[in-house]
């Protein structure tokens, strides 16, 4: 080998990573070129420095033991992580909804006309539903209205009497919304307290006529009881008790229509509703006793 | 599998994959957790963050057991994650010297060298890194790597690099280490 040695050459020479015969080429150049002994001598003097340099940064303590025990415990990890994966959707399921209902909520310039909009419906409907309170007539009681027989009570919350089973005179009537729940034929009365019928459900046997505020429930109430009579029917009443009880509820009845239309009429005299409420409240009682009776089969 | 470690082994050598003799993922730890640790904490300089570097690797190793290649370049396989991995980690991690002085109390493994003794080795310590951190790229790998004894081979291989070069690379590297450090340290 006439030619110099390179430094990739003379590194890989000190490093051992020559093959046989070029190691011995080298050798021999080396041997013959003074130039090259002499980089030669340098180079294996930057080796030493370098690896003297470094060794400070690499005799650094291992932890072993340390780095065992974590990787073991990854490892155990790992493979539970393998034997929920199954599981793990669910979970990135859950995640990723959450994740679309928390960006529901952020703000971004193209969603801003979507919630301004829909700002503006939430506020017409808080209006309109505001409007339609005020119409509705205020639990708070008149003097001048307690010439009823029956008790006031709140529009919305028809009072059915209370029932013992101790057979109680049946005309007991409460000013609260004390009620007797439905009864349905065949099961035993429930006898809950203050189960107010709500006014929110619609029933599909109501006739489709245009109810005025707190009326429906008191039809669901009516409805209720009038279902529980009529499943008594293989039993039937005596007669004069059967015309007694047609004739009151042809009077409450007709009191009703009477004080409905004036109620109609008067949409915000707070007066009519009253009375009109009173009279669905006597129909309750009228058919709550009757059903009572029917139930206990007294007459 | 992640898209890194695929693509890593994709690009070893062919026939690395067969050669020789799988390890155990015991034996692979107990050889060359050491080179994977030293490797790591030179790039990440913090002993605490060049463990959870090691961790991640040996995890990834446990994963792609099947598919790593056998034991004569596997610690080229492992020292190139570690890289990859460590130099991941050192993106947004400015807390690594803090960090190394606490680790270095607590741990009971580290040697707690005499105060003398302790600021002469940091001061060396200091030195070295940044006369390495003065070479260039790929050459300051390769002088990690040969001073963790890999091969050209090894080094080619971790590095994506021709083995023809590497003793070009090493010597480019060491004699730019060997400029910077006798400037910065006098010598």
């Amino acid at each position: 080998m006439r030619r110099c040695l390179d430094e990739g050459i003379l590194q890989s020479y000190f490093d051992r990573e020559l093959s046989n015969e070029h190691m011995e080429a080298v050798t021999s150049h080396l041997v013959s070129c003074m130039k090259c002994a002499v980089a030669a001598r340098e180079l294996e003097g930057e080796v030493l420095l370098l690896s003297s340099a470094l060794a400070t940064e690499f005799d650094a303590t291992v932890p072993t033991e340390r780095l065992r025990h974590r990787i073991d415990v990854a490892v155990a990890g790992f493979g539970l992580g393998n034997q929920n994966a199954v599981s793990e959707p669910v979970v990135l399921a859950g995640r990723g909804w959450l994740q679309s209902l928390t960006t529901l909520f952020a703000f971004t310039p193209q969603r801003t006309f979507g919630y301004a909009a829909l700002a503006v419906v939430l506020a017409f409907a808080a209006i309109v539903g505001s409007l339609q309170w005020g119409q509705n007539p205020s639990p708070t009681i008149d003097s001048k209205n307690n010439i009823a027989n029956v008790a006031l009570a709140p529009p919305q919350a028809p009072i059915t009497k209370i029932s013992n089973t101790g057979g109680e005179p049946a005309s007991n009537v409460v000013p609260a919304p004390v009620a007797k729940a439905p009864v349905v034929a065949g099961e035993r009365v429930q006898r809950t307290r203050s189960v107010r019928p709500h006014t929110t459900v619609s029933n599909q046997a109501l006739p489709q006529v245009k109810l005025l505020p707190g009326e429906r429930s008191y039809l669901k109430t009516i409805a209720a009881l009038d279902s529980t009579i009529k499943a008594g029917s293989n039993r039937p009443m005596r007669p004069a008790l059967q015309a007694e009880y047609e004739r009151n509820l042809a009077v409450v009845d007709r009191a009703l229509a009477a004080t409905r239309n004036a109620a109609k009429k008067n949409p915000n005299d707070p007066d009519a509703a009253e009375f009109m409420f009173n009279a669905y409240q006597s129909k309750v009682d009228l058919l709550n006793t009757v059903a009572d009776a029917r139930l206990y089969n007294r007459p | 599998m992640s898209g890194q470690v695929r693509a890593l082994i994709q690009s070893m050598p062919k026939e690395s994959a067969t050669a020789a003799t799988a390890l155990s993922f015991d034996e692979a730890f107990t050889l060359h957790h050491r080179a994977v640790f030293r490797t790591a904490r030179a790039v990440v300089r913090d002993s605490a963050l060049a463990e959870d570097v090691t961790q991640e690797v040996f995890l990834r190793l446990y994963r792609n057991l099947d598919s790593t290649p056998g034991e004569e370049l596997l610690r080229a396989w492992l020292l190139r994650v570690a890289l990859n991995v460590a130099r991941n980690t050192l993106r947004g991690q400015s807390r690594a010297a803090a960090r190394d002085d606490e680790y270095q109390k607590t741990t009971n493994e580290v040697w707690f060298p005499q105060p003398e003794e302790d600021y002469e080795r940091r001061l060396a310590i200091a030195e070295a890194r940044r006369a390495l951190d003065r070479v260039k790229e790929p050459m300051r790998s390769c002088l990690l790597l040969k001073q963790q004894g890999l091969s050209y081979r090894e080094i080619a291989t971790t590095l994506s690099l021709k083995e023809t070069n590497v003793g070009s690379l090493v010597a480019r590297g060491r004699k730019e280490f060997v400029r910077v450090y006798g400037k910065i340290g006098g010598r």
